[in-house]
């Protein structure tokens, strides 16, 4: 199998897994969105007070509602709607480093080992990303 | 209209209708929405630009991954071509993020006013893409970054390999920490790069710059998130507004003038840039 084979098979692949996981996180983020604004699900803010809040500096809105920032809305998702639809809005940036760990076994089966340690490179600087460990605040 | 006197639904009403104009726009301009989407939102609404500067990248990184198994199984994006480019470009753009996030909101503003001018600017004064063939280089021929694709308005195959690597993972570093920084997907960028800098073809440069975006988006869009920057109310009706929008605006690609369109993504880029550069300088709050 040549170069041009080999891409054909991890493209398809990468399109597979991205065509399926981004219509499952469009979904699940607007059925989310629906919840919030119909006030089916609490909100940790209500809606006709967050005009009084939206405008303000990141930290600044932490502190003056006291939501929860790093990992800790997470905890949130079953009390307060935004957190719910947050956590469906996150699946978005989970996406990519989905596709990438599906074609890393397939990139080392084919023997394209440079491909594959740049693929586990990137899931590796994705994770990072996600943990919060260098992202300050 | 006060925004604190209006009612909260007026805004995510009025984002969603900018977001799709901006879509439509978008399209029909060639460039990525982000680049329109953060200086007007950020210029005109009551939002705080860090929470402006979330939804920006989630809305390009919703944009790019919607439309990325169709350019991968037309093979208008190369894996081969986004891996390595778009880890050097995560990794600045996780820095962008960071250091924007840390930044005074004045500070970015008059950036982001600074860049969106310059950016306005530039695509004024552009001209059509490479369109002729490179030579690998070294690293290049490493990484093996060639590949072929059928060009169905040509109706020929076009092999193509791609040269100046280095200067390409510079370039990608550049564009992803400024995309972080100011929330833009940076397709702007990314297509020169790819095109004028790499020698890639147009369609390849094009099509490959999407699915870089939705790379490198995922990884700043993750400090948004962490650090609370990311505000559902915003976001989601501003990636239904664009994903709407880029419908209707594929549609009307083929029976709008291209001149008429870039003049009308230039003159609102430096409307919009120019609100930011002044708002930022303290000189029209």
């Amino acid at each position: 199998m040549d170069v041009t084979e080999h891409d054909a098979k991890v493209q398809s692949i990468y399109a597979r897994w991205l065509d399926v996981s981004t219509r499952l996180s469009f979904a699940a983020s607007l059925a989310a969105f629906v919840l919030y604004l119909s006030g089916a699900l609490p909100a940790y803010v209500a809606l006709r007070d967050l005009p009084r809040y939206w405008g303000l500096p990141v930290g600044e809105f932490l502190r003056q509602t006291g939501a929860p920032s790093g990992w800790y809305w997470f905890t949130h998702m079953g009390s307060g709607a935004e957190y719910l639809n947050l956590g469906c809005m996150a699946l978005l940036g989970i996406v990519t480093l989905v596709c990438y760990a599906r074609i890393v076994p397939t990139l080392v089966a084919l023997g394209e080992r440079l491909q594959a340690v740049l693929a586990t490179a990137q899931i590796a600087v994705l994770l990072v990303a996600a943990s919060g460990f260098f992202a300050g605040g | 209209m006060e925004a604190a006197a209006a009612p909260w639904w007026i805004w995510p009403l009025a984002l969603f209708a900018v977001s799709f104009a901006i879509g439509i726009v978008a399209v029909l301009g060639g460039i990525g929405g982000g680049v329109l989407f953060v200086p007007i939102v950020g210029g005109f609404f009551p939002f705080h630009l860090d929470f402006v500067r979330g939804a920006g990248l989630v809305f390009a990184l919703a944009g790019t991954l919607a439309a990325g198994p169709t350019l991968l199984r037309s093979r208008m994006a190369s894996l081969r071509l986004v891996m390595p480019l778009a880890l050097a470009g995560s990794v600045a753009s996780f820095a962008g993020a960071v250091v924007g996030l840390s930044m005074s909101t004045e500070a970015v503003q008059t950036a982001l006013g600074a860049t969106v001018i310059v950016i306005a600017a530039l695509i004024a004064l552009s001209r059509d893409g490479y369109a002729g063939t490179a030579e690998s280089d070294a690293l290049g021929a490493a990484l093996r970054m060639k590949g072929d694709y059928e060009d169905p308005a040509e109706g020929v195959r076009i092999d193509w390999r791609t040269h100046r690597t280095l200067a390409g993972f510079g370039a990608f570093g550049a564009i992803g920490f400024l995309g972080g920084l100011f929330g833009l997907g940076a397709g702007f960028a990314n297509v020169p790069a790819l095109n004028l800098l790499m020698a890639a073809p147009l369609k390849v440069a094009v099509g490959s710059s999407g699915l870089i975006i939705s790379v490198i988006n995922s990884s700043a869009a993750w400090v948004y998130i962490y650090r609370g920057a990311l505000l559902p109310v915003l976001a989601v009706p501003s990636i239904l507004g664009v994903m709407i929008g880029s419908r209707i605006g594929a549609r009307l690609l083929a029976m709008t003038p291209a001149t008429t369109v870039r003049r009308i993504v230039v003159a609102a880029m430096l409307l919009a840039g120019t609100r930011a550069l002044l708002r930022g300088l303290g000189i029209w709050t």
